[in-house]
């Protein structure tokens, strides 16, 4: 035995980035080979390579950036109508102990209910085009946004709201410097739960029935069985998606240290 | 010259507090009357349930109904209050803000301006003993240290009374040693009254200047100990012969009421 033991992680060939690329390479190696072997048709699974060119014809396609376009503004704008009434809703039930009690056991009940099961009337009251996209995508967003940040609330801790009280801060003070840092974490989770619904709420209503957007362009694709191109459709989906997760991540900074195994520890000095 | 008697910095008169319970009244508090001379520290001591905590909060401002008056300098006072300052046994450190955000915290609700409330931090930094951490976050700093701050946080107005209630509960015990003597520190230096609630017979013979007796509910003071120590006051104190008699005698009149704390406990659970 040595008298020294090595604490901690040993730097060794497989760090996590290099297994993490290794996974992926492993998955499309396997992809590949399933192509290749024969077994499927080449139409139900498309070489990787077949991918990457229907992807590049994608981008060279004026087509391609309506559709883009028209999904990005209805995940936009159905983000922001479903987290800003989601907060709101939130922030009301969380406070009130009254209405908490009285809304929440529906928005309990409503919230893991799939929202498509709404299109219909959507459709009719907004239209076929992006109106009911946006509503779908909102009413997504606002349910996660609402249970999430009525949560936070309820968990301020009731020893900072005493400390706050002692010190005789006013009704708004108490919303301004206790609440609102106290529930960034809740936003926070909101805001990334609430994005990655109202994108499937968006793109989902666009594939049972619309004239334009990704998830039109990618059922067409798939009824023209042009599997390949589908599926460089949905690549280009994940992309927009992990961008916009992404962004709330930058934005939404969560208050403190950060990650304290980087930073130092108090011991240091 | 004779002496002008001092007021009392705070006076407690038939302070008394019934909570009203969907199982009937609960008596928490039996009318308590007790004066605090300035500079003045006192520990109120009892079994758990004895009230004391609902004592502070009466006199903290935390609980606003209640029988009887407090009065700080002779003016009768009713809510919190920015001559009282409270400390708490609990985690109260805002975790989003840095340990000198955190003692800033109060001079920014009560808008002075950002040099003042930046200067006065430093120095009540300074004076728990924390220079050097002013931009840390209190999940980088260990229980101790999370608690000078509230200290710290608290003396922001430097209040006529400093109230803490079981402040050292959540720390080891020599942390908590060492914490009692920097409170006696500061305590020295600023004059401070301070009310300390505790449970620990030790720590209440350390610090104080009084100790008062709490019986079970509902609670009353039972006993008041003078505390003849000399002063200053240390830890190291504690293995002396006075130190030693102080506790037994305290313990004597305490056991009592905590044996029936723990007998009603035990009839509650049958």
């Amino acid at each position: 035995m040595a008298a020294v033991e090595y604490i901690g992680r040993k730097a060794t060939f497989w760090t996590v980035g290099r297994l993490r690329l290794a996974g992926l390479v492993a998955v499309l190696g396997a992809w590949e080979l399933a192509g290749l072997s024969g077994l499927f048709f080449s139409d139900v699974l498309p070489s990787a390579f077949r991918i990457v060119r229907a992807m590049g014809q994608l981008l060279i396609s004026r087509e391609f950036y309506n559709h883009l376009w028209v999904t990005v503004f209805e995940v936009l704008v159905s983000f922001v109508l479903g987290a800003v009434t989601g907060t709101l809703a939130g922030l009301a039930l969380g406070i009130s102990r009254r209405a908490g009690d009285i809304f929440e056991p529906f928005i309990h009940y409503l919230a893991p209910t799939p929202k498509i099961v709404f299109l219909p009337i959507l459709l009719v009251l907004f239209g076929v085009g992006m109106g009911s996209k946006i509503a779908l995508g909102a009413i997504s967003c606002f349910f996660p946004m609402a249970l999430n940040i009525a949560a936070g609330v309820r968990e301020v801790s009731p020893t900072l709201l005493r400390v706050g009280r002692t010190f005789n801060l006013t009704r708004s003070q108490t919303i301004r410097m206790i609440y609102l840092p106290a529930l960034i974490p809740a936003v926070a989770t909101g805001f990334r739960i609430g994005l990655a619904v109202s994108i499937v709420g968006c793109l989902l209503s666009e594939y049972k029935l619309a004239r334009a957007g990704m998830g039109f362009l990618a059922g067409q694709y798939g009824d023209k069985f042009a599997i390949a191109h589908m599926l460089a459709v949905l690549i280009f989906i994940f992309v927009l998606a992990s961008l916009g997760n992404a962004v709330i991540a930058r934005f939404v900074r969560l208050p403190g240290p950060g990650d304290p195994s980087r930073g130092k520890t108090a011991f240091d000095k | 010259m004779a002496e002008v008697k001092q007021a009392p910095v705070l006076r407690l008169y038939n302070v008394a507090k019934t909570f009203v319970t969907p199982h009937g009244n609960v008596r928490a508090v039996e009318p308590v009357t007790l004066d605090i001379r300035q500079g003045e520290f006192i520990s109120v001591i009892g079994p758990s349930g004895c009230g004391k905590s609902t004592l502070m909060n009466i006199v903290g401002g935390l609980i606003e109904d209640y029988e009887g008056s407090v009065e700080v300098d002779g003016i009768q006072v009713r809510g919190c209050h920015k001559e009282i300052g409270m400390v708490f046994q609990e985690e109260s450190a805002f975790p989003w803000r840095t340990a000198l955000d955190n003692v800033t915290f109060p001079m920014e609700a009560a808008g002075i301006a950002k040099d003042e409330r930046v200067r006065r931090a430093m120095e009540l930094l300074h004076l728990v003993g924390l220079d050097g951490f002013e931009k840390r976050f209190p999940s980088e700093l260990s229980g101790g240290m999370r608690q000078r701050i509230a200290i710290a946080r608290t003396l922001a107005f430097r209040p006529r009374i400093l109230l803490m209630d079981e402040p050292f509960a959540a720390l080891d015990e020599q942390t908590r040693l060492l914490l009692g003597d920097k409170v006696l520190q500061i305590q020295q230096e600023l004059n401070q009254t301070t009310m300390l609630i505790t449970h620990n017979i030790a720590e209440a013979v350390q610090l104080s200047d009084r100790v008062l007796i709490m019986s079970f509910r509902p609670g009353r003071i039972k006993r008041v100990v003078e505390i003849d120590l000399p002063h200053p006051r240390s830890s190291k104190m504690m293995g002396g012969e006075r130190f030693g008699q102080l506790v037994a005698t305290i313990w004597e009149d305490l056991r009592e009421e905590a044996s029936k704390g723990l007998q009603e406990l035990e009839r509650v659970k049958n």
